[in-house]
């Protein structure tokens, strides 16, 4: 699905920051901001509730909690799970020490649920791959959705987000930090350029 | 964080004894998803090398490492010149070219897992060495410790039987302590060893290991076969002095107090049947664990087999 | 005429811990003037011994070559050569070879070949029984004629005790005396290590001290009831040096020896597994290694005796119970324990030479090699200023089984003379 097919479709002013205005740094309110654009959508397209919220873990977790945190304001209730994806990462095998595992907890059965994936940004694509890979192995799910705070671009497989927050040109080296008040004590988004590093 | 090899508790530092505990708690977790395998070491191979029979254990370790998507297979010791004389360094020698990621060993002496870790590239994991050191089977103790006592520290372990051959007592007692829990050893005089560490308590009679009250008791097997001079004068007395007889486990049950057991039990040696059945007997809760806990070992470690090693990131923003 | 002057070294001597300086004069393999200012015209060859110390040369009476049987580990020619290389010209060797030296015939073979590969003196012990199986007596008046004086069958204790017995009976008639390995097996385990601390945290059965101590007690007993000479082997625990004092005041006729690893070892230097500390009997403790010093400086132990031990890397570097017991010493001895104890003032020069020159030497029936007028020259030059890196190049062993492999020490032995020749110079 193309930017402006969901400009579209959804009718909501989309946050687009261009590459001349591109700021290296998103705000608390960007953020927040941002939020608030995937839950419109999300209650816009899935006004009966019919469906999970799934964030991945970490900061996927927190995207999550605010985004049914806002559904809720709009009388959307809904599960919510986490998930780990750190055993279904394709680059275990090239770091030199693996992540911490945190668990996932999915408290719903993942047969014939809408899923909807929840992470903070979405950049090659991977994390959702390994993300997809997990869930499957919990059940069959009927439908799997993403919505992604930030979608940066530089895919390296075919996935395209359903919900975005905020969609940032990005060089494919940048390295894009993202904060989050219970993760990290900050609402805060920083874009390393690669010439800088 | 991360290691090469576990080759015994001794050398961990109590952040790492309790990092591999979390990290078990996830893996256990899987087993409730219809699909109990992951893909964290999809094409990666581990070898078993079992010198010395050991069907529980070695399960176990096939258990873990298919769930983790690994190649497993069995080096037939028996069926291999290991058998007709060859030398632990030549079998090295053979491992190492196999280029295998991980190497699974269990072997009589004590020190010969050191002694492969030390010539080969891959991760090497303990399963076992003489008198010496099980560390798989300590943190398996560890987790099932932590699941009934999630804070440890300061609780009573008394492990009962025959410490001087355990190597499961030193292992455990050793990530006990790291623990913070007291340990205390009870047995015979003859299999009591003296030099162990002084913090460690030695009682060679029940009734006094009993009024120091502990929170869990481990047994061990008893194992006649492993004792070429006798260290007690038969089975018979063994369990009057030291078994959890009826008489005893009802006590043990009024208390409320955990049984703990490596397997496999000697029933009417070191304990009666109505153990079996005590709710609170975490022998079962143990097998399990065992998995979940050598899944975590295999997903900490790093094989220096690898080419392209980077340090790690948390995720690929 | 050949001669060698030493100029300006300081010559030791057995008992005496003060230095002699002094120019040296050997001609035709004779000290024949020691004295200031000697005029330099009047030798063939000037060595500068400033700094240096002129001591008698070093016997070593527990030494295993391994020819026959075992060429791979040592032979007589490398092993003989790192004698040399520790300042050490001559040398008892063993009996445990394959086949064991229990008759005059395997007496005579290590003889020929010490004639034809060895620069320096060889002298062999024989066994007390038959291939060391402890079941016959092994043919003792051959041996004896050929010259042996010591009756051992190291790397073993004689478990039965009539036996013993009877060979020390027997063995009256001859000029020998008996030499014990001091061991209870049924007691031993696996033989790798001490039982202790470290036996616990590796795993491994240890063996017990009192193993060593009831086999040295008991052959004591023996051949004070028996009347025999005897001599203990290797003392490795406090208990084992205080029966030897005890045994000594009670009028028994007994020797014994400490090699320098039991004295600067103990147990927890074997680490995680470290082969190179493995040996029989075992390091013990840190007390036991004060104690042992102790029984050294006081005399409890007449000799000091390396139980040099060849084994080739590849067996050291099995596992630690597969991996035999031993470690070499001949070309450690004197600069270890230079390093360790004359350097640091623990004892001087004077007990060196007395237990590691003279005193074996008397027990093997030789003269000591004092630096004297009149005596045959047999010294070394050593440079307390020098070190020594014990690395595989320096050694001449074959095999390269000790703890100071690569390691750096203090001193040097620059010189080594026997007679005419100069075997040695660095």
């Amino acid at each position: 699905m193309r930017l402006w097919q969901l400009t579209v479709l959804f009718n909501w002013p989309l946050r687009l920051i261009n590459k001349d205005e591109m700021p290296s740094t998103l705000t608390e309110a960007d953020i927040s901001n941002g939020v608030k654009a995937i839950a419109e959508q999300i209650g816009q397209c899935q006004p009966d509730g019919d469906f999970v919220l799934v964030g991945v873990r970490s900061r996927g977790d927190e995207v999550a909690a605010r985004i049914l945190e806002l559904l809720s304001q709009k009388g959307i209730e809904v599960p919510m799970g986490l998930l780990d994806i750190s055993l279904y990462r394709d680059d275990l095998a090239h770091l030199n020490s693996n992540p911490k595992l945190q668990g996932s907890e999915l408290p719903f059965p993942v047969d014939k649920a809408h899923i909807i994936l929840v992470d903070d940004v979405l950049f090659t694509g991977r994390t959702v791959r390994a993300a997809i890979d997990a869930i499957m192995d919990y059940g069959r799910p009927a439908k799997i959705e993403l919505a992604v705070l930030i979608d940066r671009g530089h895919r390296e497989l075919p996935f395209a987000p359903s919900y975005v927050g905020i969609h940032l040109e990005t060089q494919r080296l940048d390295y894009v930090d993202v904060k989050l008040k219970d993760t990290d004590g900050v609402d805060l988004v920083e874009v390393t350029k690669k010439n800088e590093v | 964080m991360t290691r090469k090899d576990l080759l015994d508790i001794e050398s961990l530092r109590r952040e790492e004894i309790e990092h591999l505990l979390d990290q078990a708690a996830p893996f256990k977790e899987l087993f409730t998803r219809s699909v109990k395998k992951v893909p964290a070491l999809k094409g990666k191979s581990v070898l078993t090398l079992f010198y010395e029979p050991s069907t529980r254990t070695l399960s176990s370790f096939e258990v873990a490492a298919k769930r983790l998507s690994a190649d497993v297979t069995t080096f037939d010791v028996a069926q291999s010149s290991v058998a007709k004389g060859e030398t632990v360094r030549d079998t090295i020698a053979t491992l190492q070219a196999m280029r295998t990621d991980y190497i699974i060993v269990r072997n009589q002496m004590a020190g010969i897992p050191l002694a492969i870790a030390r010539a080969t590239k891959a991760s090497v994991i303990n399963a076992g060495d003489g008198a010496h050191s099980h560390p798989t089977q300590a943190l398996l103790d560890g987790f099932t410790f932590k699941e009934v006592f999630p804070e440890p520290a300061g609780k009573k372990l008394l492990i009962i039987g025959d410490i001087l051959h355990s190597r499961v007592a030193r292992s455990t007692s050793t990530l006990m302590r790291k623990l913070g829990v007291e340990v205390a050893w009870l047995g015979p005089g003859s299999l009591v060893p003296k030099h162990g560490p002084s913090e460690i308590k030695r009682f060679t009679n029940y009734e006094e290991a009993m009024k120091w009250s502990p929170d869990a008791i481990y047994l061990l097997r008893i194992q006649m076969e492993r004792q070429s001079a006798p260290f007690f004068p038969s089975l018979r007395e063994y369990t009057k002095l030291y078994g959890i007889t009826q008489e005893r486990f009802k006590r043990i049950a009024d208390q409320g107090t955990y049984i703990m057991h490596p397997g496999p039990v000697n029933r009417g040696v070191e304990l009666c049947d109505e153990v079996m059945e005590y709710q609170r007997c975490l022998i079962d809760q143990q097998v399990e664990n065992g998995i979940a806990a050598r899944m975590a070992v295999l997903y900490w470690l790093k094989p220096n087999t690898g080419e392209n090693v980077r340090p790690i990131e948390e995720e690929p923003n | 005429m050949t001669s060698l002057l030493i100029k300006n070294a300081r010559i030791a001597s057995e008992d005496n811990d003060d230095l002699l300086p002094a120019d040296v004069l050997v001609e035709n393999g004779i000290i024949t003037k020691i004295g200031n200012d000697i005029e330099a015209e009047s030798a063939t060859r000037v060595i500068d011994g400033s700094g240096k110390i002129l001591s008698p040369a070093m016997f070593d009476t527990h030494i295993h070559m391994r020819e026959p049987g075992q060429e791979a580990k040592e032979t007589i020619k490398t092993g003989t050569e790192a004698a040399i290389n520790g300042g050490v010209t001559g040398v008892v060797l063993m009996p445990n070879t394959s086949p064991a030296i229990d008759s005059a015939a395997m007496v005579r073979t290590i003889y020929e070949i010490a004639e034809r590969d060895s620069r320096i003196p060889v002298y062999t012990s024989g066994c007390i029984t038959k291939e060391r199986e402890g079941k016959e007596l092994a043919g003792i008046d051959g041996m004896l004629q050929l010259g042996v004086k010591m009756l051992t069958d190291d790397g073993d204790a004689v478990p039965d005790m009539m036996l013993l017995k009877r060979a020390m009976e027997y063995a009256s008639e001859f000029d020998c005396f008996f030499a014990s390995h001091c061991e209870v097996l049924e007691l031993s385990g696996p033989r790798a290590l001490n039982e202790g601390k470290v036996s616990y945290k590796l795993g491994i059965q240890g063996t017990p001290a009192c193993s060593e101590e009831i086999c040295m007690d008991r052959d004591i007993r023996l051949a004070h009831a028996t009347g025999a000479r005897l001599h203990i082997q290797h003392v490795s625990s406090k208990i084992g040096m205080e029966t030897i004092r005890w045994w000594k005041q009670m009028g028994a006729k007994v020797t014994a020896e400490v090699s320098p690893h039991h004295l600067l070892f103990n147990e927890e230097d074997i680490g995680n597994y470290d082969t190179h500390y493995k040996m029989n009997p075992p390091l013990r403790t840190a007390e036991d290694n004060v104690a042992l010093l102790q029984g050294l400086k006081e005399g409890v132990f007449d000799i000091i005796a390396t139980d040099h031990a060849p084994h080739t890397s590849f067996e050291k570097e099995q596992d630690f119970v597969s991996a035999p017991n031993g470690i070499t010493g001949l070309e450690t001895a004197v600069v270890s324990l230079f390093h360790h104890y004359i350097n640091k003032g623990e004892f001087g020069w004077g007990l060196l030479v007395n237990r590691y020159s003279a005193e074996p030497r008397r027990m093997m029936g030789l003269d000591p090699v004092a630096i004297v007028e009149g005596g045959r020259a047999e010294f070394i030059l050593f440079d307390p200023k020098g070190e020594t890196t014990f690395s595989p190049d320096f050694m001449c062993s074959k095999s390269e089984n000790t703890p100071f492999l690569n390691k750096t020490l203090d001193g040097s032995i620059d010189l080594v003379v026997v007679g005419d020749d100069i075997l040695l110079q660095r």
